[in-house]
């Protein structure tokens, strides 16, 4: 399993995020996309109509209940190619809090706004964003304000204009790219001007703490969860 | 600054003079006033309002809003509706009622195109397309309801028509099918979810600066009481996003006449965002109002 270098604790702390180029690719690769677009046809009609309740956006998709589709989406999870980074930046404390499948389509902007997920006293939080298809410029591509988890940092504007956000870094990349940030830091999707819909895959993970696990959530998949680090990854120790 | 209640209606009794569609809402024999709305303004010092139509969306249906507008035209403004019939057509519907009478717009619930988001999307395939089209050529507001089938598709058509002056209803949000009730006031009461898809739609359309929120029908969406606390983030959320110049207070009366009451409505801004500033709540409880939809100086 890879371990973060010298370099990459300094970009992590100092930057805030770590982009991983080809962390999946080859037939695992292939295999991912195609569970994805797989299962995001299966469910589309029930998004459909939650839609129509008024239940769920229709300006992103994510497939329900992801790990429990194919073992595929759960071997993500504590995927070599980033795993070994989020277990030495939390300490080998680390839970797993959930996925997101998600394809967003095209629209005349982005679904969400610059924010953070979480404020800095909340413990560690990381996601991981796995690009499912090529993500060009301008086609709903994750951006990231550098610098912006550190204490202090800031204050950062809600701007609506969301290229006006200033020293911010957008993140194109080829299908299989991961990006993990801490998302203390200020970060959003893009405006995604072309006919193509982003998909991704945003795994969420925290600093193990008392009150944040949940033992019950991922029982579901136990029978996947087949060695110590993964039963404690999934909470179901 | 004036104070200018930005939405609710007005109805008299079903009548050769006045006629109008009956529901469980509005039955034939109940009538709401504009003198009885007057009462509520005067004793709360609210200055003017906007009178949205109900009861029908024909021409002959408009009589009584077009009647209360004519008596008391420094007091009211008003937003119409178009009969799904004339979609495609509803440009002399729209002109007719706005021809010296005081309307200034009109009122939507649905958009009107592609159900699948994937879809490719052209907005002149759209059932409302002609209806902002002459909006955007005759400088009428656009007043939005939409069904929550349709939010995203709102965007589209602010993008193409950024003439348009937009007010979205109560809150941003666009009921879902099987949502609507009545409560045991007669109320109407929508199931809304507390994370919303709001926010992800009709809430990020303050990109736009031709679109501008409502903050009112608190007691349909609430969980809670009078103050509805659970809806307070939502309004201190939309003030940072939309600013106070983008923001109308108004309460949907009559609905809330009894419950929770109008005076108390009158204080649900500064109760929902304790730290507002006192020129953002002047613009909230009239300054907006009155600059966006253009109402005359109170002589």
């Amino acid at each position: 399993m890879m371990q973060p270098t010298e370099e990459a604790y300094r970009h992590w702390h100092e930057e805030g995020y770590l982009v991983f180029e080809n962390a999946i690719q080859g037939e695992e690769l292939a295999r991912l996309q195609s569970a994805f677009d797989h299962w995001a046809a299966v469910c589309k009609e029930d998004w459909l109509l939650s839609i129509e309740r008024g239940e769920a956006s229709a300006t992103f998709y994510d497939i329900p209940n992801v790990l429990k589709k194919d073992e595929v989406f759960i071997d993500l999870v504590d995927h070599p190619g980033f795993y070994g980074h989020l277990m030495a930046f939390t300490d080998n404390d680390l839970i797993f809090l959930g996925p997101q499948a998600r394809t967003v389509p095209p629209w005349v902007m982005s679904y969400t706004g610059w924010h953070p997920d979480v404020p800095p006293d909340h413990p560690l939080h990381i996601k991981v964003q796995i690009y499912i298809n090529d993500v060009e410029s301008n086609s709903g591509e994750f951006a990231y304000v550098p610098g912006s988890h550190k204490p202090g940092a800031g204050p950062y504007s809600r701007v609506n204009n969301l290229a006006a956000m200033p020293g911010h870094k957008r993140f194109t990349g080829k299908a299989g790219t991961a990006i993990m940030f801490n998302s203390y830091g200020w970060h959003v999707a893009m405006d995604n001007h072309t006919s193509v819909p982003r998909k991704s895959i945003i795994l969420i993970y925290e600093r193990r703490t008392p009150g944040r696990v949940e033992p019950g959530k991922f029982a579901a998949i136990t029978s996947s969860a087949n060695t110590p680090d993964r039963r404690r990854l999934f909470s179901l120790v | 600054m004036p104070r200018i209640d930005a939405h609710g209606h007005v109805f008299t009794r079903a009548s050769a003079e006045f006629p109008r569609e009956v529901s469980p809402l509005v039955p034939a024999d109940k009538e709401e006033t504009v003198e009885t709305l007057l009462t509520y303004m005067d004793t709360n010092l609210i200055d003017q309002a906007v009178l949205v139509q109900i009861g029908g969306t024909t021409y002959e249906h408009h009589a009584y809003l077009k009647h209360c507008l004519q008596r008391y035209p420094q007091k009211f403004q008003g937003i119409g509706l178009v009969p799904e019939a004339l979609r495609q057509t509803p440009e002399e519907h729209m002109d007719r009622l706005t021809d010296g009478t005081g309307l200034v717009g009109f009122r939507l619930n649905t958009v009107g195109g592609p159900r699948d988001p994937f879809d490719p999307i052209d907005v002149r395939t759209f059932d409302t397309f002609r209806i902002w089209q002459h909006a955007a050529e005759k400088d009428y507001v656009l007043w939005l309801y939409i069904s929550a089938r349709d939010a995203h598709l709102i965007a589209y058509l602010v993008d193409a028509f950024p003439q348009v002056r937009v007010v979205l209803n109560h809150l941003g949000i666009c009921p879902g099918e099987g949502t609507f009730s009545h409560d045991q006031w007669g109320r109407p009461q929508v199931d809304t979810p507390s994370y919303n898809p709001a926010f992800h739609t009709t809430h990020r359309l303050s990109a736009y600066e031709n679109v501008t929120l409502h903050l009112s029908g608190q007691y349909a969406f609430s969980k809670d009481p009078f103050p509805y606390n659970d809806l307070a983030p939502w309004h201190q959320k939309l003030l940072k996003s939309f600013g106070a110049d983008r923001l109308m207070w108004a309460t949907d009366f009559p609905w809330i006449y009894e419950h929770p009451g109008y005076d108390k409505l009158t204080t649900i801004i500064e109760t929902s965002i304790p730290d507002i500033q006192p020129h953002e709540l002047e613009a909230i409880m009239g300054g907006t109002a009155r600059r966006f939809l253009r109402f005359p100086d109170i002589a």
